[in-house]
């Protein structure tokens, strides 16, 4: 795993990570850490989508992410698409540790098989789980569990209604619900958006495919983000 | 909130309630629509889902349920209130905070809280015992630790309410008839010992669901125009 710090930014630190290896498969083992201290504002994202190969039967790769953010700061974290190939066996962690003013912009596409070229999943095992912890306290988690034969459990109206692409987005921070009615306006029939609790927005898109998602998501994270987003989302 | 209250709730060992006609009647009073959780009031979703079209008639009312009881939060919330049934109280206070953090939407946090809540109070009054106000699957966990009743009976029964919750709020709002509703939770009803079964078996870093749209369509009711339920 590398990081690239482009030198065009909007003012701030922006690190694009690079998994060098080409992707994940089972029996790896990837963790990132950031950390950004008190009033310091730091944007992540990847170079590419990431992939995650089918795994040997028993293995599991495992990807952890630990970010901290310090009063007043702020961290957008913003990889691009994973795109689990069919059985693939994937077990990631995100954990958040934010201050009670600090601010947070979670995003997560992830795709189940890229629908234009054919794939479909009928064997995978996911474990995804994003764990915010706020002025010491359990604010948000989000724990997704998805075995078995994606494409058909995708397929039930409380499911996914053949949706191949979704995303999570995650905004925990002061004035959180002044954003609320904008993102509803900006999601399709298959999205919704909550203020779950003050300063803490919970946002759900589901898509035909990775582009119609893209599609979606982007008015979303621009709005959110306040600034241009990172250019390796653009292409 | 309790916790200054006599403890006057008698702690027997754990007992198999299928066995034990008395434990089976208590928890048949607690899981009864009449027990003053406020059941009826949530909805889950559902009718945000009818208002959409995904459930129009009892085929596509049953599958959406099934789906929500089979991968969405109801199989999660054994996972809980087996830990609850398990845990010392500083372990039930992290827990319940899981519980509280794992909800999707607000009327979805405000579903399990108030329940919570109601079953708390309503349980505590009646049999006493040290039983904090707690969400709803992590109350009945306690619930079931101070009372000596075994997670497994409790399980499968918490999951036979919750179907039979949606099924009532189907037979009102799709609607369903009568018969149809309850033909349907027959079949639904077949779901919960397997699903408890596995649930009970999870420890709470295994948890997880994928019923997206069941919570989109939570998130969704928000700002539907007219409605009847919380959620």
């Amino acid at each position: 795993m590398r990081v690239l710090f482009p030198r065009q930014t909007p003012g701030w630190p922006q690190a694009v990570l690079l998994n060098t290896s080409g992707g994940v498969t089972g029996g790896d083992c990837f963790t990132v850490e950031a950390d950004a201290e008190p009033a310091a504002r730091l944007t992540l994202t990847t170079q590419a989508a990431e992939r995650i190969y089918r795994a040997q039967p028993g293995e599991t790769g495992h990807v952890d992410a630990r970010l901290t953010i310090g009063a007043g700061g702020r961290i957008d974290w913003l990889p691009q698409e994973t795109i689990l190939f069919d059985r693939s066996s994937l077990r990631r962690r995100l954990s958040v540790t934010m201050a009670k003013d600090a601010s947070l912009l979670v995003v997560e596409p992830l795709v189940f098989g890229r629908r234009a070229m054919g794939e479909v999943l009928h064997d995978i095992r996911l474990s995804d789980r994003i764990e915010i912890f706020r002025g010491g306290a359990r604010l948000f988690t989000d724990a997704t569990r998805l075995t078995g034969d994606v494409c058909g459990l995708m397929q039930g109206h409380a499911i996914g209604h053949g949706a191949t692409a979704l995303a999570t987005v995650i905004f925990a921070a002061p004035g959180a619900e002044a954003f609320l009615g904008d993102v509803r306006d900006l999601l399709p029939e298959t999205g919704g958006a909550s203020l779950i609790r003050p300063d803490l927005l919970f946002i759900r898109i589901l898509a035909e495919d990775s582009f119609a998602l893209r599609a979606s998501l982007i008015p979303v994270i621009s709005l959110l983000h306040r600034a241009d987003l990172p250019r390796t989302w653009m292409l | 909130m309790a916790t200054g209250a006599p403890t006057a709730m008698i702690t027997a060992t754990p007992t198999d309630p299928m066995t034990d006609a008395a434990t089976l009647l208590t928890l048949m009073q607690w899981f009864s629509p009449a027990y003053p959780v406020g059941a009826f009031a949530y909805s889950h979703g559902l009718e945000q889902a009818v208002a959409e079209g995904r459930v129009s008639d009892a085929a596509s009312a049953e599958r959406w349920i099934g789906e929500v009881l089979t991968l969405g939060s109801p199989r999660t919330d054994i996972t809980l209130l087996r830990a609850a049934h398990d845990a010392d109280a500083p372990a039930l206070v992290r827990i319940d905070a899981l519980a509280r953090a794992l909800a999707p939407s607000r009327e979805r946090l405000l579903e399990t809280v108030q329940q919570g809540q109601s079953f708390a109070q309503t349980t505590r009054a009646i049999w006493g015992g040290d039983l904090p106000v707690l969400t709803y699957p992590v109350a009945v966990g306690r619930a079931a630790r101070l009372m000596g009743f075994a997670p497994a009976t409790v399980a499968t029964l918490y999951l036979h309410a919750f179907a039979a919750n949606l099924t009532s709020a189907a037979i009102r709002i799709v609607p369903l008839g009568q018969t149809e509703g309850q033909a349907a939770l027959a079949r639904l009803s077949r779901l919960c010992s397997a699903i408890a079964a596995e649930a009970l078996q999870d420890t709470l870093d295994d948890i997880g669901s994928c019923a997206f749209l069941a919570d989109i369509a939570s998130m969704r009711h928000e700002t539907l125009y007219s409605r009847i339920f919380r959620s």
